[in-house]
């Protein structure tokens, strides 16, 4: 079979299975620009994916599905802390393995970047306005 | 007080070379003889010069400034700071060069050593006492202090205080809201105590103790509260006296500088406006010797402050609730437009006091084309007679540089001091140095001269025009009579007979010029003159009588017209930059721009055309007021047919040629059809005593929508209250 | 008093090596030259010339010629000072009243002069010259005896209100020094026993004697003269014999 390459043929079968079918992946490639067969290793609060594919080289082998609901604005800031160590290799262990790793009360939950969004910070002006409009009064 | 001991100058008063000056002219003009030239040297450059001229003068005259301090050209000469000392060949000793009337053939030396050596000596003596506070002193830059120790100073101090005993201090004076003390840097130069004394005439600066300990201050707990207050500060070559609300905000380097003009009195003062990133930072005089010498007013100079507060910089639509709401221009103007094109000829405007020219040409084209004639000012004229057909009727005529002339003023219904300052001014210079006799009919106010108050009933002026008065000998023996009316006596019911009255009374006079203009209407708004001469009529009656569906506002903020005045269905469009009561009762407005943003053209009293210029861009989404009209116009179907500034001015010269020759003060003449057709007015004089608004300092200071908005002119409102508790 | 302790103070930061720091400035006349308000002298309280002294201001402003009224302004007020004392507030504005003029004009002048006392001042007001003729004759030592006579320090009114001891320079009385003028009367050639008879004579109310106190009538030599004693020489004494 390998012969005729037929087991890419059936692995690519098998792929477009495991995502729910023709639709599923297709709208998978116009999101993602690529359609991996890997192993979800877990899922973060926030409902982001993790996968890891030992086939594929170093540096390609693990990635994040951004969850459903960021759509096609999905960011990399979306990553939490726990996971961002292991997507990153700087460890190898997945946040659940992790003993070591410090949790405190006073941890604030993760947020995305928010620049360029409307929840963007602006810092105030301090300056009065060089021109101080009227005010309609009040009926 | 001046006057007295200067009326005895000749029989030997107080005698200062400028005053000598006054007198050997005044005694050579009278036996018509020009007296003989007299040749001195400076720096060995021969000038000719009047006997009585004092060095400094002629000096000047071939164009070598020598410094000074105290010399001030329109002040008494005081010679006490000693910094204009000259050499004297064959004088031992130099001389004050502002108090020493030259003598023939004086070789003075204005570089020599010994002047050199005069100078730094004294500069030192002024600096032994002098802060070095430079860096944190408002005068910073443009200070006659600093100039001139880099100038003429010394290049190195002997001042090594080594004790640290300390300079001189003296506490601060608390001088009023718009002037700041700081008493330490002052170098007595009695600047501000003569301005005070002469031109203001309040008498409430002095110089307290003497040598070292000596002050300037009013010595009790007094503020120097006047009309002109605001002078000082620019008279004061160090920064003892600087404005209040300017301190440290700006610096002079800093500062753009752009000429302009007054618009919120009748004057025209020609102003700088001095602004920085967009700012107004301050507004100071500009020398115009026929207009306001180099004075402005308070309000004039201290009410920029409100072209920051109030302001309208969005368009605004009524909606369903009945309240205001910011829209957009295209929203706006389609609103307009709508309701324009849906009263068809129901339409009129009213123009306040700072509608421009341009703006008032343009809404009466626009006007015109929708058939409508109902162009109102705010300011009501009397229309019977001639009315203002005849520009004589209603302008300053013989000018306001003429009133320094005059040996009998007649004042009628007005109060010149707070309705027009520097013609108070003028007036008051005239009083003092020139036996300007002045009498008044109308409330009694306090002028800061002497006058003969004739009282204030209309029925003195009917005597007076029918010749039955005492005055009207005065009158007549006068050789350069001047009769004022106030135009706000002219706003009565009876204001036609008044004038009628005037113009009798006028007539009855015998100037010895020809050229002298006896009958003089003193107006109190910016736009009033230029609004007659494009034909607005003056007052708001045709309004009421048309009941218009749509009512235009040109920044008319008195009140002269009300909502419950108007129909109502009808539409008020307000077009101005405060917001004020003619904008709380506007359903749409139009956000027009100020006298400070805009290139526009305004007569004064007199009949002058002048042109402010744009110091700082408009706020928000103001636009010049004659544009938005202009963009109407073609929503309206009917497109105005100029395009930018000087296709407007070249129809403002069609209309009336003179709107547009700018500096020029366009004289009117034919007063004696004016009077022939006065004869037919049927009105008569009421028993109503005169009355005018501003009648106390505290009147004064906020009188129009740009100084109501100002919180520096309440606080001078709240000084002057507060003055009035004290028992000083 | 400040002076002396900024001296002491700045002496001892400059043997410690340190430097100094600006203090206030020296305060140069005993008197202020502003106007504050106090009990004894306010704008309420009224001031007006008794008839007498009426009489002698209407004298005073008849000397003046019409259009010149104000340079009655110091005899108005010396009066004004006499009547009172001293020269509160309220008696200038109404020399300004009387004369028709700003007040500004009637304090410039007040405060000008240094006779013009614009604080409470006691009925005797002694002015003691120490200047360098007083001085050197030992008005130091007459200005101790004063001192201590009345328990004053130099600018002190007594609490009763009978004396202000005044510090003054030059009264132009240097031939007779030293010297005290008390009120309007000079107190010349003074020594100490005199001054103390002098202040005890005022104690008891009784004037004494003004004039020198060492037996001269006015300023001629103690004793003989020591010069000009022989005949004036007559005329073309000195000349050159060949003119």
């Amino acid at each position: 079979m390998s012969y005729f390459g037929l087991d890419r043929f059936f692995t690519f079968l098998k792929t477009i299975k495991n995502y729910g079918g023709l639709k599923a992946s297709l709208y998978k490639i116009y999101r993602m620009d690529s359609l991996r067969p890997g192993t979800l290793v877990g899922t973060d609060k926030f409902g982001n994916k993790y996968y890891e594919n030992n086939a594929y080289f170093y540096g390609r082998n693990r990635w994040v599905e951004y969850a459903p609901q960021y759509g096609t604005d999905y960011d990399g800031s979306q990553v939490p802390a726990e996971w961002f160590g292991w997507l990153h290799y700087k460890t190898d262990y997945l946040p659940s393995q992790d003993a070591a790793r410090p949790k405190y009360k006073w941890m604030m939950e993760h947020t995305q970047n928010l620049s360029g969004t409307p929840g963007q910070f602006m810092p105030y002006s301090t300056t009065q306005p060089k021109v101080q409009a009227w005010v309609p009064p009040k009926k | 007080m001046l006057r007295t001991t200067l009326g005895k100058v000749l029989t030997g008063g107080s005698l200062s070379p400028k005053r000598v000056t006054a007198v050997v002219r005044a005694a050579s003009s009278q036996t018509g003889k020009k007296p003989e030239q007299i040749e001195v040297f400076i720096d060995d450059i021969p000038v000719k010069v009047d006997p009585g001229t004092t060095v400094l003068q002629a000096a000047a005259m071939i164009g070598i400034e020598i410094p000074r301090f105290c010399y001030h050209e329109r002040l008494a000469v005081a010679g006490n700071c000693r910094m204009c000392l000259v050499e004297v060949e064959k004088s031992p000793k130099p001389v004050a060069a502002c108090a020493m009337p030259v003598m023939k053939g004086w070789r003075i030396k204005t570089d020599s050593e010994m002047t050199k050596k005069a100078r730094e000596g004294i500069m030192e003596f002024l600096l032994i006492n002098h802060p070095l506070d430079c860096p944190i002193c408002d005068q910073g830059g443009e200070c006659d202090l600093q100039d001139q120790s880099m100038a003429f100073g010394s290049d190195r101090s002997r001042f090594v205080d080594i004790d640290h005993t300390g300079k001189r201090a003296v506490e601060d004076k608390d001088l009023g809201p718009l002037i700041k003390t700081v008493m330490t840097r002052c170098i007595h130069c009695t600047r501000c105590i003569r301005f005070a004394s002469e031109v203001a005439g309040v008498d409430d600066l002095g110089t307290t103790g003497r040598g070292n300990d000596m002050q300037i201050g009013t010595y009790v707990e007094k503020m120097f509260l006047s009309e002109l207050s605001g002078n000082v500060i620019d008279l004061c070559p160090v920064g003892a006296l600087t404005s209040k609300p300017y301190s440290f905000t700006a610096r002079p380097w800093e500062i753009r500088k752009i000429d302009s003009i007054d618009v919120l009195d009748a004057v025209g003062s020609n102003i700088v406006v001095s602004s920085r990133t967009g700012e107004v930072m301050r507004i100071m005089p500009r020398v115009n010797e026929e207009i306001n010498e180099e004075w402005i007013a308070d309000k004039s100079r201290f009410s920029y402050d409100g072209l920051k507060r109030q302001r309208l910089i969005t368009p605004m639509l009524r909606d369903n609730t009945g309240e205001l709401k910011p829209v957009d221009w295209e929203a706006a103007l389609l609103t307009v437009a709508k309701q324009i094109r849906n009263a068809g000829s129901s339409i009129g405007a009213v123009a306040g006091g700072f509608a421009d020219a341009e703006v008032l040409v343009a809404v009466k084209d626009l006007l015109n084309y929708l058939g409508s004639e109902a162009l109102c000012t705010e300011h009501t004229f009397p229309l019977d007679g001639s009315g203002t057909d005849l520009r004589s009727s209603y302008l300053l005529n013989n000018g306001i540089a003429g009133a320094e002339e005059a040996d009998f003023v007649l004042l009628v219904g007005t109060n010149p001091r707070f309705e027009a300052p520097l013609l108070n001014s003028r007036l008051r210079k005239a009083y003092v140095h020139n036996e300007l006799d002045v009498a008044l009919i109308g409330p009694k106010v306090d002028l800061r001269y002497q006058y003969q108050h004739l009282g204030d009933s209309p029925s003195i002026l009917q005597q007076l025009a029918n010749g039955q008065h005492e005055v009207n000998k005065k009158l007549k023996a006068a050789k350069k009579p001047l009769i004022i009316v106030g135009s706000e006596v002219l706003a009565r019911p009876d204001g036609s007979a008044i004038l009628a009255a005037a113009q009798k009374l006028s007539a009855s006079t015998s100037p010895e010029e020809q050229n002298w203009r006896v009958l003089n209407v003193l107006h109190k708004v910016a736009s009033q003159v230029a609004a007659l001469d494009i034909g607005y009529t003056p007052g708001v009656d045709r309004i009421r009588e048309l009941n218009p569906k749509v009512l235009l506002l040109l920044g008319a903020d008195d009140g002269a017209i009300e909502k419950s005045d108007l129909p109502n269905d009808s539409f008020i469009i307000y077009l101005g930059h405060h917001g004020d009561h003619g904008a709380s009762i506007a359903d749409a407005i139009l956000p027009g721009v100020a006298y400070t943003e805009k290139q526009a053209t305004y007569v004064n009293t007199e009949g002058r055309a002048q042109q402010t210029l744009v110091a700082v861009s408009p706020p928000g989404r103001a636009r010049d007021d004659w544009k938005i009209i202009r963009a109407l116009s073609e929503l309206l179907g009917a497109k105005l047919p100029y395009d930018n500034l000087n296709e407007i001015r070249d129809r403002l010269e069609e209309v009336a040629p003179h709107l547009t020759k700018y500096g020029e003060a366009e004289t009117a003449n034919y007063f004696k059809q004016a009077q022939e057709l006065s004869k037919g007015i049927k009105t008569q004089l009421d028993n109503s005593p005169f009355d005018v608004k501003l009648k106390e300092l505290s009147d004064y200071f906020m009188t129009d929508s740009i100084s109501r908005a100002s919180p520096t002119m309440a606080k001078c409102v709240q000084a002057v209250l507060k003055q009035k508790q004290s028992k000083f | 008093m400040l002076p002396t302790l900024r001296t002491i103070t700045n002496g001892l930061k400059r043997s410690l090596g340190l430097r100094s720091i600006q203090t206030t400035s020296v305060v140069h006349h005993e008197s202020l030259f502003v106007h504050r308000d106090t009990p004894e002298d306010n704008p309420d309280i009224p001031f007006t010339f008794t008839t007498e002294n009426k009489k002698r201001a209407e004298a005073i402003l008849a000397i003046y010629p019409e259009g010149h009224k104000r340079a009655a302004m110091i005899p108005l007020l010396d009066l004004a000072q006499r009547q009172h004392g001293w020269l509160p507030i309220s008696a200038m504005h109404h020399v300004a009243e009387i004369l028709n003029l700003p007040r500004m004009r009637v304090y410039e002048v007040a405060t000008f002069y240094t006779m013009f006392m614009r604080k409470p001042t006691g009925k005797y007001h002694i002015q003691i010259c120490t200047t360098t003729p007083c001085w050197l004759r030992g008005s130091d030592a007459i200005l101790d005896t004063i001192k201590k006579n009345l328990n004053l320090e130099v600018g002190e009114t007594s609490k009763d209100m009978q004396f202000t001891l005044s510090e003054v320079e030059c009264l132009g009385a240097c031939v007779n020094a030293p010297m005290v003028s008390i009120n309007d009367d000079y107190y010349e050639d003074l020594t100490v026993q005199d001054t103390e008879e002098i202040l005890a004579d005022l104690k008891a109310g009784k004037k004494p004697k003004p004039g020198p106190r060492n037996g001269r009538f006015a300023a001629e030599p103690l004793g003989e003269p020591t010069s000009l004693k022989g005949e004036p020489p007559a005329a073309g004494f000195g000349i050159r014999p060949d003119l």
